[in-house]
């Protein structure tokens, strides 16, 4: 029990970044990005490509943030930008076809072969009657660092407040003299680089593949939407949610329907408390 | 007409009916469904397992199959009542990953990813071999015909005239009087009834499911039929469903010709490509190819 416990706080670490990328990019931008998955995926290989190419594996994680940064800095200001006025169902399927298209990417030049980083193999650490990997532990460490880095910047900074302006009510911000453009320009890098960091995490925990990314695309939807769409400490609360719950299902079902249960949160969830736990109930029109 | 004519002319009437109910769906009353391979499958596995398993004649399951898919469809849609129409997506999506999840992990049911060989074909003591495959695209054919004078019958009523204002503007709606979940509701339910309806002609078709079949692809190509015909607009999304079809079918000619791309690079630059269309196609000609009629008071 205690071990699960444990388990499902490493798979919160590995949804909480994305899930705060994800809600970061919703709040200023108003849709909802599926592309998600696939910059995660492009992630991990950009990074994979970098370490076996003989970069030790933090530079290489560096490596795989920037490029996904800009690929999602990229996205918006070639595909999104023209489209800003249109519905947010358009804009979905608009980051749909984007995330197959970047999945299929890394599938024409990767394959479709499981990876891993070259990295050596470790025991578990032991401490009582728990276990946890190395790369466990990282995750943990890094999702921590990912959740205060968020929160200082959100909080402290002119950029974070400027950001927050923003996403309330743009055109406000707008005549308060925020330069809304540059703003949704530094949320989609830093939101990008925090998607590159999830690939890299993903692939640490899991395995690379073309798919690694999209497997976890439900369950950062449900974190996210748990916690209140919009709001990043919700994302945080959310992923831990939806990570305990995951392995504790096991207890009842089969694990292979871990990755249901993020869609059953989420169904419930609307249903019953559609503004999320944290969110504000907000009155459509 | 060679058999491999017949086929894909087989499968491009399945693409029809999966958009048309999407059509209904989306285009006209404005609810967006991205688990249409859930009811697809649903209504495979319905037919498929009733009539592999259980034992009852093909003709009948055929039919049992859209009834369980409308009744999924109904539910889901009671979970729109209070939600965005992007949440809504979030929902289908996951409801789809959600039924092949248990397609793959029911095996002793469903076989599992070994898939699932469905012997029975409907009116099969009728016809040789040889004029099967063609019955069954006449049969096909019947059913996306009688799918398209429903839809159409619907979009032209004053029925589809309520639906219309749903997708415009929910609250107007229900301000002129119009039970507003009502109609979502029944109007999801037909659209997934047709959608079952099709998987479940499929099963019999292909006699054997597996789940990878029921990925979100389909949703990907059937969204492109719909937006490449025209949203809102039951003729253009036909055209839509062929294209769709031409690009698929098209590319494995291309792959005979050019040896150099093996099979796996093939289907990645396929969807890459269906990808690239489908974003171009928003970007620049959002009506699609056939836009949706414009209603003038006369015509209502």
């Amino acid at each position: 029990m205690g071990q699960m416990i444990l388990n499902g706080i490493v798979s919160a670490g590995l949804i909480a970044p994305p899930a705060i990328a994800f809600t970061l990019l919703f709040s200023v931008l108003r849709f909802p990005n599926f592309a998600i998955g696939g910059f995660m995926t492009l992630g991990a290989f950009m990074a994979y490509a970098a370490n076996i190419s003989g970069l030790p594996l933090v530079p290489s994680a560096i490596l795989g943030m920037a490029a996904v940064a800009l690929a999602v800095w990229a996205s918006d200001r070639i595909v999104f930008q023209p489209l800003r006025n249109r519905q947010a169902v358009t804009l979905l399927v608009v980051s749909i076809a984007l995330t197959l298209i970047l999945e299929n990417i890394v599938r024409l030049i990767w394959g479709n072969d499981v990876r891993g980083y070259d990295l050596p193999l470790t025991r578990p650490i032991r401490f009582g009657e728990f276990r946890i990997t190395i790369e466990q532990l990282w995750i943990l460490l890094v999702a921590v660092g990912v959740a205060v880095t968020t929160h200082i910047l959100l909080a402290h900074t002119r950029l974070g407040k400027a950001m927050r302006a923003t996403a309330d009510n743009g055109a406000l911000a707008e005549v308060r003299g925020i330069d809304t453009r540059r703003i949704v320009a530094w949320t989609t890098l830093y939101a990008g680089a925090l998607l590159g960091l999830s690939g890299v995490l993903a692939g640490l925990d899991l395995v690379i593949e073309p798919r690694v990314g999209w497997n976890l695309t439900i369950p950062i939807f449900a974190a996210a939407i748990l916690g209140g769409i919009g709001s990043a400490y919700g994302a945080m609360i959310g992923a831990v949610l939806v990570g305990i719950t995951e392995e504790l299902t096991i207890l009842v079902l089969p694990s292979t329907y871990k990755v249901g249960v993020g869609f059953i949160i989420i169904a419930l969830l609307l249903l019953f408390r559609p503004h999320g736990l944290l969110g504000e109930p907000v009155i459509k029109k | 007409m060679s058999a491999y004519l017949i086929s894909i002319a087989t499968f491009t009437g399945f693409f029809m009916m999966l958009a048309l109910a999407l059509n209904l769906q989306w285009g006209v009353t404005g609810m967006v469904n991205f688990g249409i391979a859930g009811f697809y499958g649903v209504g495979a596995y319905t037919s498929g397992l009733l009539s592999a398993k259980v034992g009852l004649p093909s003709e009948v399951t055929i039919l049992v199959a859209p009834v369980v898919a409308a009744g999924l469809g109904a539910c889901l849609a009671f979970l729109s009542l209070r939600l965005r129409d992007d949440f809504l997506a979030i929902v289908t999506l996951g409801f789809g990953e959600f039924v092949r999840l248990i397609l793959l992990n029911e095996d002793q049911i469903t076989n599992g990813p070994r898939g699932l060989p469905i012997p029975d074909r409907p009116l099969a003591g009728l016809f040789d071999r040889g004029d099967y495959a063609l019955f069954y695209l006449a049969l096909v054919a019947f059913f996306v015909i009688l799918s398209y004078l429903i839809v159409e019958r619907l979009r032209k009523a004053p029925y589809g005239r309520v639906l219309r204002a749903i997708r415009e503007d929910d609250v107007v709606a229900s301000v002129l009087g119009k039970h507003v979940l009502r109609f979502r509701v029944q109007v999801f339910a037909l659209g997934s009834a047709i959608m079952g309806l099709a998987g479940a002609l499929y099963a019999h078709y292909a006699q054997n499911v597996s789940p990878d079949v029921f990925t979100p692809m389909v949703a990907i190509f059937i969204w492109m039929s719909v937006i490449v015909g025209g949203a809102g607009n039951n003729r253009g999304l036909l055209i839509g469903a062929g294209v769709v079809m031409a690009i698929l079918e098209g590319s494995r000619f291309l792959g005979d010709a050019v040896t150099f791309i093996s099979a796996p690079d093939l289907s990645a630059l396929r969807i890459i490509v269906i990808g690239l269309v489908l974003i171009l196609m928003i970007r620049f000609r959002p009506e699609g190819l056939v836009p949706e009629p414009k209603f003038k008071a006369s015509d209502a």
